[in-house]
């Protein structure tokens, strides 16, 4: 029986280890609780875990600036691991026991798969899915993101491959809802500008190889791919078109551009792949990035980050502006936040984003978008590029 | 006035609760389900930091799905790594009888179960011929199959968007909150887990436990091997498909992502975590593998407050522990929860009086 007696007494610790945590979290004052959905340990955590940094930086940083008028915000930040039931979880305890009236989120199959509740409960849900799907508020009243969706940014990179000569395309993507949202835009936009579109190769987020793939896509011999992956899968699959010796260039959505493909590709990727980026790199010489610049050298200089995040901190800025807006308005809840988001006009993120505009019938944040390319060793603008804010394209 | 328990007839000693105290107890812990619950969850959300109602409602579709593959592995002894699809196929069902053919709910929950229960024979046709790692490898082919059908096939299961439901109602009377949701399930929790006790006590159920205990004996004692092998996946994937089906209209949203390789694992890891071939098994395993990591987190959300700087790590860290604790809890309770729960009730039942 000695057994259950070293059992038992391990549960007394487990309580007293549980009470002692609870208490500490309980001393705090009432501030603003937002809650934070991450993917910190799963397939996209290779981009996920910069931008959930940013968004605890951000949270500081809105604290230490003025708060909302005057009053602290709290991000309760949690990991999801690109899970949609660890999601929908984390969506109850936001929703039943924190009482938040926003939300921090992230991925497109999550995001998707919440936005019939948000739109009941009237919460705001503020997603890194720039899933186009999202934009049309008859269908999404309460969903918002901040900066080009994915489906104008694969038209406007048709349109770019177009202008550089290009006939036939291929899009390679994720079997993933991220993956497949703007493909049908893509498509249409394709057919639209005459290009002949191969057929699809699905690359997936956590590929270590896409040999197969590549083998395949060399029969049709595209002069240009579309890359809708993250930055690990975008970096397998032009190291191996490159072996094997494609004369492919590649255009990749936001989530596959960014920093570390230098580290990941070095030469190889020099010329050969380019990406779509509405947001600013890290560093790079904006007013927006002067606070945080700041920020890190106090805080955390030996860190290391990406564009990632940028987006990160921008949707916080967003929701910042939005906050204050509504609560100046007295009108401090999910309806008002939504109401206080759908007056900004043209708001500037100070160069991080493009401007941003939401108006009750229609949630595109912005219409333009950078494409970079990676060359010796750099990430360089190649152009600005906008498309025109039709309503045709609204909602997908 | 005997001093033990004992049955002079075989009703008496095939009884469920054979004591006077273990009705009380179950009676007890009935009307706690029934009444108590719904006022502690509240105050019990406030503590832990997530929400306990919406908990129990997963823990409760859970412990249908774990019951069912505790039938198929635990006490027919075959393996299966397609639970997880099988749910999709029960949640996709009945997300598509309710919303695309207007059936209402308490016609397609049971039509999932029983679409599923055909799907899962046909993949367990092959337990005739293969047997433990084989059977699972052939399994798993479900899981690739039916995955890729909820994928791709757009027009039926809404591709990779999802399918989105309607919350659900009975003659006018629409499941609107959580708590709506938690009496649905746990009467269906009931009566799926009474079905599994009492199953266990027919032939059949004395059938399929020869099938597992010496799959040879039981063919020269006259069992058809064949036949209770595709009964055992039948009934099994009936239960799993209900719980995906309960699953939907609880989400109410389905999507392929839900019914993963890793949902049939997590399945595996339940009834072996609570203990193969008992009925408590599928419940207590049930409810740990789902606790677990949301009790894990409360650490995490503590730690990421006071050092935002470095909070990406704890969230790796909450995985690590959540892999720590199931080896550990492997090495040191092999029979899983529900033979350490019956050790515990020995002790206190003799006690002080123990040996």
């Amino acid at each position: 029986m000695k057994r259950i007696k070293t059992y038992h007494w391990f549960c007394i610790l487990l309580l007293v280890a549980g009470l002692t945590f609870w208490g500490c979290a309980k001393k705090e004052a009432e501030p603003i609780k937002i809650g934070g959905i991450f993917d910190i340990t799963g397939p996209t955590s290779a981009v996920g875990k910069d931008y959930a940094q940013a968004c605890k930086d951000a949270e500081q940083y809105i604290n230490e600036n003025g708060g909302i008028n005057g009053r602290k915000i709290q991000l309760i930040a949690n990991d999801y691991a690109y899970k949609i039931p660890e999601a929908v979880n984390l969506y109850k305890q936001y929703k039943d026991v924190d009482k938040v009236f926003v939300i921090q989120g992230w991925g497109t199959g999550d995001t998707n798969a919440l936005k019939a509740q948000v739109a009941k409960d009237k919460i705001v849900y503020i997603s890194a899915s720039y899933d186009s799907a999202l934009c049309d508020p008859a269908k999404t009243p309460y969903n918002f993101f901040v900066v080009t969706s994915y489906s104008d940014c694969i038209r406007l990179a048709m349109q770019f491959v177009k202008e550089q000569g290009a006939k036939k395309v291929v899009f390679t993507y994720p079997d993933h809802p991220y993956g497949k949202a703007p493909i049908p835009a893509g498509k249409a936009m394709a057919k639209e500008l005459g290009l002949e579109v191969g057929p699809d190769e699905i690359v997936g987020l956590r590929a270590i190889d896409a040999t197969s793939q590549l083998l395949h896509m060399k029969e049709f011999d595209p002069d240009w791919a579309w890359i809708g992956g993250t930055t690990p899968s975008a970096s397998v699959t032009v190291k191996d078109a490159v072996k094997l010796g494609l004369n492919t260039k590649f255009i990749s959505n936001i989530w596959g551009f960014d920093e570390n493909l230098l580290q990941l590709l070095g030469d190889a990727g020099s010329e050969r792949i380019y990406g779509m980026s509405p947001v600013a790199m890290y560093g790079v010489d904006v007013p927006g990035m002067k606070p945080i610049l700041e920020f890190n050298k106090k805080n955390s200089p030996d860190a290391v980050h990406t564009v990632r995040y940028i987006q990160g901190w921008t949707a916080m800025m967003v929701m910042w502006e939005g906050l204050k807006r509504a609560d100046k308005a007295g009108q401090l809840n999910g309806p008002g936040l939504k109401a206080a988001l759908e007056t900004l006009k043209d708001f500037d993120t100070g160069g991080l984003a493009p401007p941003i505009t939401y108006s009750p019938t229609d949630h595109r944040p912005a219409m333009s978008a950078t494409i970079y390319k990676m060359s010796q060793g750099k990430l360089v603008p190649v152009k600005k590029v906008s498309i025109a804010r039709e309503d045709r394209f609204l909602g997908w | 006035m005997p001093t033990g328990l004992f049955h002079s007839t075989y009703q008496e000693d095939e009884k469920i609760f054979r004591t006077v105290w273990l009705k009380c107890w179950m009676g007890g812990l009935l009307l706690f389900l029934f009444i108590g619950f719904p006022f502690v969850a509240p105050s019990l959300s406030g503590v832990f930091g997530f929400s306990v109602q919406h908990m129990a409602n997963m823990i409760g579709i859970y412990i249908i799905g774990a019951h069912g593959l505790n039938l198929l592995t635990g006490f027919t002894g075959q393996i299966s790594l397609g639970h997880g699809a099988f749910m999709g196929v029960g949640a996709y069902t009945s997300g598509i009888l309710f919303m695309k053919a207007g059936w209402p709910f308490w016609l397609s929950l049971p039509a999932a179960g029983l679409v599923t229960a055909g799907v899962g024979m046909i993949f367990g046709v092959p337990s005739l011929r293969l047997r433990g790692l084989y059977l699972a490898i052939a399994t798993m082919a479900a899981q690739f199959i039916i995955g890729y059908a909820m994928r791709n096939w757009t027009s039926l299961t809404g591709g990779s968007g999802g399918l989105n439901v309607d919350r659900p109602s009975f003659f006018g009377f629409t499941l609107d909150t959580d708590l709506h949701y938690y009496y649905l399930i746990l009467i269906l929790t009931i009566v799926a887990t009474l079905f599994l006790k009492n199953l266990l006590r027919t032939r059949t159920g004395r059938a399929m436990v020869a099938v597992r205990d010496r799959y040879l004996s039981a063919e020269i004692m006259g069992v058809n091997l064949f036949k209770y092998r595709l009964l055992a996946f039948g009934i099994s994937s009936f239960y799993v498909g209900v719980a995906g089906g309960l699953f939907a209209h609880y989400n109410l949203v389905v999507s392929d992502e839900h019914f993963t390789m890793w949902l049939s694992i997590q399945y595996l890891a339940m009834v072996i975590i609570g203990g193969l071939g008992h009925v408590l098994g599928g419940i207590f395993g049930t409810i740990f593998m789902v606790l677990l990591p949301e009790v894990l987190r409360i650490p995490t959300e503590i730690l990421s407050n006071i050092y935002p700087n470095i909070f990406a790590i704890f969230g790796t860290l909450r995985e690590l522990v959540f892999g720590l604790v199931i080896i550990l809890f492997l090495i040191f309770e092999p029979d899983g929860l529900a033979a350490r729960w019956h050790t515990i009730r020995a002790y206190w039942k003799l006690w002080p009086f123990s040996y």
